[in-house]
């Protein structure tokens, strides 16, 4: 333990790594810059993303974690006057590739926002909605896959009497396990997570929580987090993020032990951010 | 705030706080307060006009009042009467040919005349009593015409005295000489006058006629020539009633059988026209009564069993295939309270006062509706006369009295049937639904069928809408979803301007530009439309088909830029394969020079039979579609603009393209504004006026037919109101008008609201 410790750290449970099988370069982030027209809001990231584990992504507001997420999918494109530099891979494969459809792209890297966005629908209409539009018709499929999903996201129990219900009768922990849910109904590879917790209690937090374990054995899981506790209880990773500069990217437990950069020290420990 | 100014340092006195200023209070409450006037008004307001309709459109629906003025009595052998205008001094005619004048007021007498006949008696007695003619009848065949006038004459106090004066004329001989004349009809047709006597030879029936021509000499002197005498109708086997019409232009004779023989001038005499029994399905087929209605084409017959059916002129196929005017039922089922004693029409309008069973019923013949029901007076009722202006009617009775009734109708024609249902009107050839509010004659039946005016509404409003709704919503849905922002911050305010264009001019343009453009190329029209959609689809495939690095040269929602060269270049094509096609579909025998000749126009008329007009529907729903399109288009692209964008990123995120996150996530969040945006623009397109006025014949038709005109509720309004009379009949069903169109918008509009709450509920979003 470093002498630099301070109580509130001390205080971060970090749960082991859990290592595990397969490609330790799965999603591969080399000297990525972003802009956001003039404004640079990442700066030369590099990070590789091991497959079946979870990231976290820490640093203050405005620090570019959500934008490296938002990247990770895609879904900055629609945002005017984006550019940016250096390479994102999946699987060995650029997400850049001219080849690649972004929608395919998308249904590969599932995504969880920070304030829950169930559709105006029914909540099996919710949860089945990723697997009709791919053109899914087959009843028997789709009752299957919202079973599973519901159940993956451990919310069958609670809704499996009213699925036909609007699925914005739910309360909001619900609503988020929903679309918890909804995100891996089509079976992707990585699920990306934008502070999923920032608007629930800690009991729901708490649900998510146990949830975001259960996933990882299946997906990939990227998480940006103001919560270090979360970080630190969920992840297997953390990446430090300070002015759209990567500042240090290591194990957890490393990181909320044992960081190798002041910045890193200070943030954790609660001096700024 | 005062209070801050006050206190500009509160630090110093730490006990005194910000307050609220009684200036923010009172203003919160007085803002309040106006609020709440402002709904309330709004409200009122709505109902107000409500009320104001309902009031204006009540007294359509109230039947007539009837109540009895005064009975004079009159010398017992009086056989007919007449009166002056105000019906101050009516005059009886006694059957020595004798007039007896006596002023109603107090019945004393005002003058007493008697003919000089020398050794002539008179046989019969006519009298006309809405002109003052009265006809003697005379015993060797010849008939006196005697001339009843009034003058008013005023004292100084205004006080009106009327004295009434008398002239007979010479006799004229018209009858077969020596034979009583039993019967007197005097006719004013447009070149001569005629006279009609019935006398009796030998049992038989016999009318014989003269014509009175007026020949003006030099010195203005006015000479009567009479025409020899004819014999009229010598095939009619018996008598019961004639009906003679007041321009002599035909003859109706009711046999004593229930045979009705028709006759029609021809010129020199009447030639027979035809023969029918009204009620021959009957056990007894003999007319108890008939009567003229006021028009002269139109016969109430009432049977022996009060059953009663009226006859009409009208065009009729005759075996040869001809279509000629011939006698015909129009109306029939209604039953009287017994056998019909007289049918006496009423002057200026179709109602008549029917004399049955003891009752005396004021209907309308027209509508078929009874205005008013009453108990007769004792004794047999020998003539009855309304007065000119439907105010009062004055009715002789065999016991010497002369009744009078005043009569409170306003509205004798109107009726529920009248208005929503179908009528056989004079002169047509089946029961209808008709909008005819006036004509040039007096005698015109008034049509105020509100149905083909609803009918037009409705297809007006259908044409706007299928113009209107599928550009204005795919247009909102693209605006808002799909094209960049700088683009879309021109488009919308450039839409809102064209929301205020006056529906005027856009009428104006309709009428006078676009139809006669649109008119001689109308295929290629067609053309443009049928074409454009699929290459917009079919553009949009090729796009899709194009390799990724292509397509990410165009920036998203700058697709545009190349998909309108592309529909301008289809659009150029089609206009001018519009000819072609034309030629190769719509080629038809010109019906004037028998050569082929490519119209689509006379194609139309030939092969269905409709007809073609180049102000049609078609041209007014593309123009009001015009009128509807920018509201439609502001406010479902507001509602599409206001789905969360948090919903369409998830929708991405899931993996669905651009397309079916609108198709499946946007749109239904956004249904309800939509909803209300086409609420709106029905509601503009129901109550449109200027367009339809200016770009439609107007024509009150009920044709499918797309290129046909119409005539909508409001645009009858604006038409009409500036000429119907206040408080007429028109005048009222014009707000009846109204009134439909107000409950028809409140209708549907109702249940768009309940539509769109209940998706609201469904699709609200958290």
């Amino acid at each position: 333990m470093p002498a630099t410790m301070n109580p509130s750290t001390s205080r971060i449970q970090v749960r082991p790594s859990t290592e595990r099988e397969g490609r330790k370069d799965y999603i591969s982030i080399r000297d990525y810059g972003f802009w956001y027209g003039q404004k640079k809001a990442l700066d030369a990231i590099s990070l590789d993303i091991p497959e079946r584990q979870v990231v976290a992504f820490i640093g203050p507001s405005g620090c570019g974690k959500s934008t490296l997420l938002r990247n990770l999918n895609r879904m900055n494109d629609l945002v005017d006057g984006i550019s940016h530099e250096g390479n994102i891979t999946i699987n060995g494969r650029s997400i850049y590739d001219p080849g690649l459809e972004v929608i395919s792209l998308r249904r590969r890297v599932g995504m969880v926002f920070q304030k829950s966005n169930p559709f105006p629908k029914s909540v099996y209409e919710n949860v089945v909605f990723a697997l009709r539009v791919m053109g899914v018709r087959d009843r028997s499929t789709l009752d299957e896959a919202c079973e599973t999903s519901l159940r993956k996201a451990a919310l069958w129990d609670e809704v499996k009497d009213r699925l036909q219900d609007s699925a914005l009768g739910l309360s909001g922990g619900q609503m988020q396990r929903l679309c918890i849910a909804r995100a891996i109904a089509n079976r992707p590879e990585i699920l990306l997570m934008d502070e999923p917790c920032s608007a629930l209690d800690p009991i729901a937090t708490g649900k998510i929580e146990e949830l975001i374990h259960e996933l990882k054995e299946q997906f990939t899981i990227v998480i940006v987090t103001h919560s270090m506790q979360q970080a630190a209880r969920v992840s297997d990773r953390t990446a430090f993020f300070y002015l759209g500069k990567q500042i240090e990217y290591d194990t957890t437990e490393k990181i909320f032990m044992n960081p190798s950069q002041a910045q890193t020290e200070a943030y954790i420990s609660g001096r700024f951010g | 705030m005062e209070t801050s100014d006050k206190n500009p340092a509160p630090a110093a006195a730490p006990e005194s706080r910000f307050t609220v200023s009684p200036m923010t209070l009172a203003a919160d409450r007085w803002m309040g307060r106006l609020i709440r006037v402002g709904g309330v008004g709004v409200v009122l307001a709505v109902f107000g006009m409500l009320a104001f309709l309902i009031v204006q459109v009540f007294p359509l629906f109230i039947g007539a009042t009837v109540a009895p003025i005064s009975a004079l009595t009159v010398p017992a052998t009086a056989m007919g009467f007449g009166e002056d205008e105000y019906g101050e001094v009516p005059f009886v005619v006694l059957a020595d040919g004798s007039l007896v004048f006596q002023r109603s007021k107090d019945g004393t007498k005002a003058l007493d005349w008697a003919p000089s006949l020398g050794n002539r008696r008179v046989s019969s007695v006519k009298t006309y009593p809405r002109t003052g003619l009265v006809f003697l009848g005379l015993s060797d065949g010849t008939v006196m015409e005697v001339r009843v006038s009034y003058r008013s004459t005023f004292d100084a106090a205004g006080k009106r005295t009327i004295e009434p004066s008398v002239a007979a004329l010479e006799p004229v001989a018209i009858g077969k000489p020596g034979l009583p004349c039993l019967d007197v009809w005097n006719a004013k047709g447009s070149l001569s006058r005629l006279l009609l006597v019935r006398q009796e030879d030998n049992g038989k029936p016999l009318l014989t006629a003269v014509r009175l021509t007026e020949r003006k000499g030099l010195g203005g002197k006015a000479r009567v020539v009479v025409s020899d005498p004819f014999v009229v109708a010598a095939d009619a086997p018996s008598i019961s009633q004639i009906l003679l019409p007041s321009t002599a232009e035909s003859l109706i004779v009711v046999g004593k059988s229930g045979e009705v023989r028709a006759y029609a001038d021809d010129g020199a005499n009447f030639s027979f026209l035809q023969s029918f029994v009204p009620f021959k399905e009957s056990r007894d087929p003999a007319v108890a009564s008939a009567g003229l209605i006021f028009g002269n084409v139109s016969v109430v017959f009432v049977g022996r069993d009060g059953s009663q059916q009226v006859w009409s002129m009208y065009p009729q196929l005759q075996p040869d295939g001809k279509s000629l005017r011939r006698w015909g039922k129009i109306h029939d089922g209604e039953v009287l309270a017994g056998a019909g004693e007289g049918v006496y029409a009423a002057e200026g309008n179709k109602c008549y006062l029917a004399v049955a069973g003891g009752r005396l019923q004021l209907r309308n013949m027209t509508t078929g509706t009874l205005r008013w029901e009453g108990e007769a007076p004792a004794g047999s009722i020998r003539q009855v006369a309304f007065s000119g202006n439907y105010d009062r009617f004055t009715a002789l009775s065999a016991d010497g009295k002369l009744h009078r009734w005043s009569i409170e109708d306003h509205h004798p024609e109107s009726s529920w049937g009248a208005f929503f249902g179908k009528i056989w009107y004079e002169g047509a050839t089946g029961p209808d639904y008709t909008w005819q509010s006036s004509s040039g004659s007096d005698e015109f039946e008034a049509k105020y069928s509100m149905m083909p005016l609803i009918y037009g509404t409705a297809k007006g409003t259908f044409f706007a809408l299928l113009f209107a709704l599928p550009i204005a919503l795919t247009a909102a849905i693209y605006v808002s979803q799909f094209l960049r922002p700088e683009y879309r911050n021109v488009v919308k305010p450039v839409m809102e301007i064209m929301a205020s264009l006056p529906s005027v001019v856009l009428g104006f343009l309709a009428g006078l530009w676009l139809a006669p453009l649109v008119d001689p190329r109308l295929i290629s029209i067609f053309c443009a439309v049928g074409i454009l959609a699929p290459a917009a689809l079919f553009a949009g495939f090729l796009w899709s088909a194009l390799p990724q690095p292509v397509r990410r040269q165009v920036k998203p929602g700058m697709e545009f830029v190349w998909l309108l060269p592309f529909l301008a270049l289809c659009a150029y094509f089609a206009w001018q394969a519009g000819p072609a096609v034309e030629a190769m579909f719509f080629t038809v025998k010109d019906s004037v020079s028998g050569l082929p000749i490519a119209d689509f126009r006379e194609w139309w008329r030939q092969t269905t039979g409709e007809t073609y007009d180049s102000r049609n529907s078609l041209v007014v729903g593309f123009v009001m579609g015009f009128a509807v399109i920018p509201i439609v288009f502001t406010i479902a692209e507001d509602s599409l603009s206001n789905v969360p964008n948090s919903l369409i990123s998830g929708s991405l995120a899931l993996g669905a393209s651009r397309w079916q996150t609108v198709w499946s996530v946007v749109v239904p969040t956004a249904i309800s504004g939509i909803v209300s945006a086409i609420m709106i623009g029905f509601g503009r397109a129901i109550g449109e006026t200027m367009i339809v006025v200016m770009a439609t014949g107007n024509t009150a038709v009920m044709e499918t037919n797309p290129f046909s005109g119409m005539r909508t509720l409001s645009a009858n309004i604006a038409v009409e109101l500036p000429e119907a009379a206040l408080g007429h009949t028109h005048y009222r069903a014009l707000f009846l008008g109204a009134c439909c169109l107000f409950l028809l918008t409140f209708v549907i509009n109702t249940l768009a609201e309940i539509l769109r709450q209940r998706l609201r509920e469904r699709y609200k979003v958290v």
